[in-house]
């Protein structure tokens, strides 16, 4: 055998394990494209036939991945419901097969799949078609969570010398950074509140549609998912590179169309908020 | 084959040089808050290096404070070694960098590959065993050696199917694997008694023919009878014949670390220790083992690998 063989009889077992369809469908997939029947490939013995050893790789792929994927977004499951979950789950690991060593990528594309595959057409009216959005907004949401608890937070942080003072903002040389975790997001839906429901196992109404502004960090190693207001953040995105606070303030304040003192006072009460949060850390 | 039956073995060092390490077990996020409250109560723990790379939440915080108190391995389900697509330059430097931070006792893998084309299943595919599947497979040994600057630990997979281009047994190969390349072998017993019921061979021919000097650690674990085949679930407790396996490899051994793999419906930590300890009655001659656990259930999944993603967050 040629590591020419052993290559076509990779490919030829990857598909068998990986095609849509059921077994027939994949085998019949595989035969086309590599020209191989189970037969040809896999021995049969004690009473087990090709057909049925390679269904238990067929089928554990599927079981396996989905399984992950249910770890991986408890609220979405726990809102469409298994069955539906269940549906979009396996169609997005059909098509579109792990290619990363670990399983924390797994799901990382999951949100968009939603957004793609979500039913459109005149026959949904403006609530349902609204309604529609959320899946795939829950989807980013516990995502951007997962990620915030695998990224580099603020935990091993020296602490500082001195406490912030109130009036340190006013001061030269203060420079702030998001922290490594920080994810923002937009959303077309209000999902803190859902979130936190969902997290103690209630089964929470879906909220109305409404333009949301959401800050996901890291303190003490515990995510936090919290709702924010423009002008922070435009603030926070601005120290998504270290950047000098006042510039930030300015650059927040256009960002955010206000008025840069305002945004100044407001950064003055909010900023040992943001710290705390795991949103920021001071660049010494 | 060559003959590597324990009286050939005379003069060679054990496990590679490599330390028993006694009993361990697997570290699992659902244990997390017991372990970073409590003494460990293991010798040893074996990590799943994919878990760890890139991760710096507080998975990583309790893996400092575990490898701070006791010996870890790392046991890795990702470096494909018997794949036809090249090697993952990139994984590999990962796996390195954390082999830096953990500075583990050694560093395992399966014999197996798990995608072709890009695509990673995260199933441990089982290789065609031949002579020209050895020597692909012995090359990329040796160049995952050099690159690491260690020897690899290698692991017997379970499996569910044989190819007709397979003409060495998997003893065999496993054995000339480990004399040509010089890496370790991680021998789970409870691979052997699954693929032994699947294909029909004696596990205890197979556990005997290995060559001992090279076995550097043993899995433990409990797999499901689904009828007509096992499948390699790590959701019951061992099984009495799984015991048997474990004390004759023990005895051939001269012996060897021991892990118990427990991943889908985990215990809690004393519970796991408990199943653990029972490793110490299998040496003393008694089987604290009970027989297969039947599953009517056709989903019986095999390496289960939902747990790497539980929540971790303290």
């Amino acid at each position: 055998m040629s590591e020419q063989r052993l290559s076509l009889l990779q490919h030829w077992m990857k598909a068998v394990v990986t095609e849509r369809g059921n077994l027939d469908e994949k085998l019949r997939a595989a035969a086309l494209r590599h020209g191989l029947s189970a037969e040809d490939v896999v021995a049969e013995r004690r009473g087990l036939c090709a057909r049925e050893r390679l269904g238990i790789y067929a089928g554990g792929y599927v079981l396996r991945l989905l399984e992950c994927m249910r770890a991986d977004f408890p609220a979405l499951r726990g809102f469409v419901g298994d069955p539906v979950f269940d549906a979009f789950a396996k169609a997005y690991i059909i098509t579109r097969p792990p290619r990363a060593p670990s399983l924390y990528h797994l799901g990382a594309d999951f949100p968009q799949f939603l957004r793609e595959t979500k039913p459109s057409g005149e026959r949904f009216d403006a609530g349902v078609s609204a309604m529609l959005d959320l899946p795939p907004e829950i989807a980013r949401v516990e995502r951007a969570r997962a990620e915030v608890m695998r990224a580099r937070g603020a935990e091993d942080d020296p602490p500082p010398a001195e406490p912030l003072s109130p009036f340190a903002i006013f001061g030269e040389g203060l420079t702030v950074e998001a922290t490594g975790c920080l994810r923002l997001l937009e959303l077309k839906f209000p999902l803190v509140d859902f979130l936190k429901r969902s997290d103690r196992g209630e089964r929470p109404d879906p909220p109305a549609p409404r333009a949301t502004l959401v800050a996901v960090g890291r303190s003490n190693y515990r995510v936090l998912v919290e709702e924010v207001v423009p002008w922070q953040f435009a603030f926070l995105k601005a120290c998504e590179r270290p950047a000098p606070l006042y510039e930030a303030v300015r650059d927040a304040a256009r960002e955010a169309g206000e008025e840069t003192p305002q945004v100044l006072a407001g950064v003055a009460v909010w900023l040992p908020v943001a710290f705390n949060l795991g949103f920021l850390r001071r660049v010494v | 084959m060559p003959d590597h039956s324990s009286a050939g073995q005379q003069g060679r060092p054990p496990r590679r040089g490599l330390p028993n390490l006694g009993l361990g077990v697997g570290l699992r996020n659902q244990h997390f808050a017991y372990l970073m409250s409590h003494d460990p109560e293991v010798d040893w723990f074996e990590i799943i290096s994919e878990n760890f790379i890139d991760n710096y939440g507080y998975a990583r915080r309790v893996l400092e404070r575990v490898a701070a108190a006791r010996p870890v391995v790392m046991h890795g389900v990702s470096l494909s070694v018997g794949s036809t697509d090249p090697l993952d330059w990139d994984y590999l430097k990962n796996l390195k960098a954390l082999a830096e931070f953990v500075r583990p006792a050694w560093v395992s893998d399966h014999l197996c590959w798990t995608g072709v084309a890009g695509v990673n299943t995260h199933d441990l595919l089982p290789v065609p065993l031949n002579e020209e599947s050895l020597r692909h497979v012995a090359e990329r040994v040796r160049q995952v050696q050099d690159f690491m600057g260690r020897p690899l630990v290698l692991e017997n997979p379970s499996s569910y199917l044989e190819f007709k281009d397979s003409t060495i047994s998997e003893w065999d190969f496993l054995s000339e694997l480990a004399r040509e390349t010089g890496c370790g072998l991680l021998l789970d017993v409870n691979n052997v008694y699954v693929s032994s019921h699947n294909h029909g061979f004696d596990p205890e021919h197979y556990v005997r023919s290995l060559p001992h000097e090279s076995v550097v650690q043993i899995h433990i674990a409990g797999p499901t009878d689904c009828g007509r085949y096992l499948v390699d679930t790590h959701d019951q407790p061992v099984p009495a014949p799984v015991w048997e396996l474990y004390r004759l490899a023990q005895e051939l051994t001269g012996g060897v670390s021991t892990l118990l793999e427990w991943d889908a419906n985990i215990p809690d930590f004393p519970r796991l220790v408990a199943e653990l300890r029972k490793a110490e009655a299998a040496l003393r001659g008694e089987n604290p083992g009970a027989p297969v656990r039947k599953s009517l259930a056709a989903a019986a999944v095999s390496n289960p690998v939902g747990f790497q993603l539980a929540p971790s967050d303290e």
